[in-house]
């Protein structure tokens, strides 16, 4: 099982292909219907999204905006990973649940609440996907920054997604170079398989060293850049802010988006009494 | 100003913390919310503990930006550019990492000590684990509506959430927490302070506020609002359930009120910030 998992730890997360998929679902996909929106308004729909489920414990009303969601999602053309650490997410926050209280003397009744409990998690976490990897960084936090967010969060958004490549690709070089200059263990017995794994873990803590080091220089150099450009002062300064934010403009199409939001919105709560009326 | 300079960090060094602590955590967070735990029999090995970095880095630095810059770095890097921000519940996390890191670098007055090193890096962990412990018991009783009614899920979350407390900083918390900041912490003192062009932190020259009852006041606080922002749902259900009570017959103008009141609100914002950045 060790072997199984090295294999796994290894081939899957190579560094590049992280890489890769990260920037992709930041940059790859800005002419999606959702990349296309003001951040504003998808900031407000992700308000309702994000707290009305926690709200709602009706099932039909759950399903409804968990398939809204779904669409939406869909729309924004979500790489792969991202859905996938998303199932991941969601099945370790409930799914084992219902495992474990199977144990307990639980049955197919413990299913009906912790359903209710999936749907809310999965359709705020698909919503989170839509607005937050729909669109690109630069526009979000110029969505933030206009709703008065912190100028820090707004500044770490954007500068992570640029220093993340460069840091990346530092941790994969040190790492290398690790391995040149090490030697593994054997890893044939069972022994030989746990001390590999020793190593390993090793190897990636003692990297860190070089690492913070030199991110140490680097954020040095961010900042002090940052001071000589007067960051701190332009960032709570309403002229700096109006320049800034002069691109977010809302008009017809986030209207349609809205309009069509609210009446799938309404049609979830009214379906319970349709459904009434008709039998 | 130059007592205060060499005393204690500027703001721009505290600036400085703050990214280097954001971006080496989220780099670390990102990585380990895409790998595999492991898994040796029942006992779970996961990964996802790097919290030694802000460790090390609050106990050489200034603590609050260290522990601030990786509660953002991990809401940044692994929740908001995988797209897996989950809205309030990331507060609870933010809060959380905030105090155990924060709490760990005021405990240790010189860095060179080893015994102060290692009761700190093992006691931030600690306080973390147990403050999100009890928040996800909270919130699985809060969001299940007839908790105690179904058969077998409380002892199971109960029995999960202990567990995993215990197998998390038994593990996780040794060897990812204590060991890689007991390594790092001496060979980094006194090399990463000139980089960002400040003193060494000694016993004498600290300008770090000591874990006083102040300290561990406002912690309290941001555990109390942690585990309020986690519970929220349930107080909205109650709200919204008395006020039916209350006029079962006009529910539907309560709503329709409620409605237009969020609706004004948004609106009025809207143009009010508008109109701030149009007259800038």
């Amino acid at each position: 099982m060790i072997e199984k998992l090295s294999e796994n730890v290894m081939d899957k997360v190579s560094i590049d292909f992280l890489r890769d998929q990260v920037l992709k679902n930041a940059y790859g996909n800005d002419d999606t219907p959702i990349a296309k929106l003001d951040p504003r308004v998808l900031l407000l729909w992700y308000l309702f999204f994000g707290l009305v489920p926690w709200f709602v414990s009706d099932v039909v009303v759950l399903l409804g905006m968990f398939l809204f969601t779904a669409a939406t999602t869909r729309l924004a053309r979500v790489a792969p990973l991202v859905l996938f650490v998303f199932a991941l997410g969601v099945f370790s926050q409930t799914g084992y649940m219902f495992i474990v209280s199977l144990f307990f003397g639980g049955n197919l009744s413990t299913l009906i609440p912790l359903l209710v409990l999936t749907l809310k998690v999965a359709t705020i976490s698909l919503a989170s996907i839509t607005v937050f990897s729909g669109l690109d960084p630069d526009k979000l936090s110029n969505g933030l920054l206009w709703f008065g967010c912190p100028e820090r969060l707004s500044f770490s958004i954007g500068f992570a997604y640029r220093i993340l490549p460069i840091l990346m690709e530092e941790l994969q070089n040190i790492l290398l170079s690790y391995r040149l200059r090490g030697r593994a263990p054997a890893h044939d017995t069972l022994g030989g398989k746990v001390r590999w794994l020793i190593y390993q873990v090793k190897t990636i803590v003692q990297s860190f060293y070089p690492l913070m080091l030199n991110t140490a220089k680097r954020s040095r150099t961010t900042v002090e850049a940052l001071e000589l450009k007067g960051y701190r002062y332009a960032a709570t300064n309403m002229k700096v802010l109006k320049i800034k934010l002069s691109s977010l403009h809302a008009g017809r199409r986030e209207a349609l988006f809205a309009v069509v939001s609210v009446l799938w919105i309404a049609l979830c709560f009214a379906a319970p009494r349709i459904l009434e009326v008709l039998s | 100003m130059s007592s205060i300079a060499e005393r204690g960090a500027t703001q721009s060094q505290k600036l400085m913390v703050f990214v280097l602590s954001m971006s080496l955590y989220g780099l670390a967070t990102l990585i380990s919310e895409l790998i595999p735990s492991i898994q040796i029999g029942i006992v779970e090995l996961s990964v996802e503990f790097f919290l030694f970095i802000p460790l090390t880095l609050a106990m050489l630095f200034d603590p609050l930006s260290a522990a601030l810059g990786a509660a953002t770095g991990e809401l940044v890097f692994s929740e908001i550019m995988l797209g897996q921000f989950g809205g309030l519940g990331e507060l609870e996390k933010f809060l959380t990492v905030t105090i155990g890191v924060y709490i760990a670098g005021l405990m240790v007055r010189n860095p060179k000590s080893v015994k102060q090193v290692a009761i700190a890096a093992i006691t931030g962990p600690a306080i973390q684990l147990a403050m999100s412990a009890v928040v996800d018991i909270v919130k699985v009783q809060v969001a299940v509506d007839d908790f105690e009614a179904v058969a077998g899920l409380p002892e199971s979350v109960f029995a999960t959430e202990g567990f995993a407390f215990l197998n998390d900083l038994c593990f996780s918390g040794i060897l990812f927490c204590l060991l890689p900041t007991l390594f790092l912490v001496p060979r980094l003192y006194g090399k990463i302070e000139p980089l960002l062009g400040c003193k060494p932190r000694t016993a004498d020259n600290d300008a770090v506020p000591a874990l006083s009852g102040h300290v561990i006041g406002w912690s309290v606080v941001g555990f109390i609002v942690a585990i309020v922002v986690a519970c929220v749902s349930k107080a909205g259900m109650s709200i919204i359930e008395w006020e039916a009570e209350w006029a079962e017959s006009q529910t539907a103008i309560f709503v329709g009120i409620a409605v237009a009141a969020v609706i004004a609100l948004v609106a009025g914002f809207w143009a009010r910030r508008s109109a701030q950045l149009k007259n800038a």
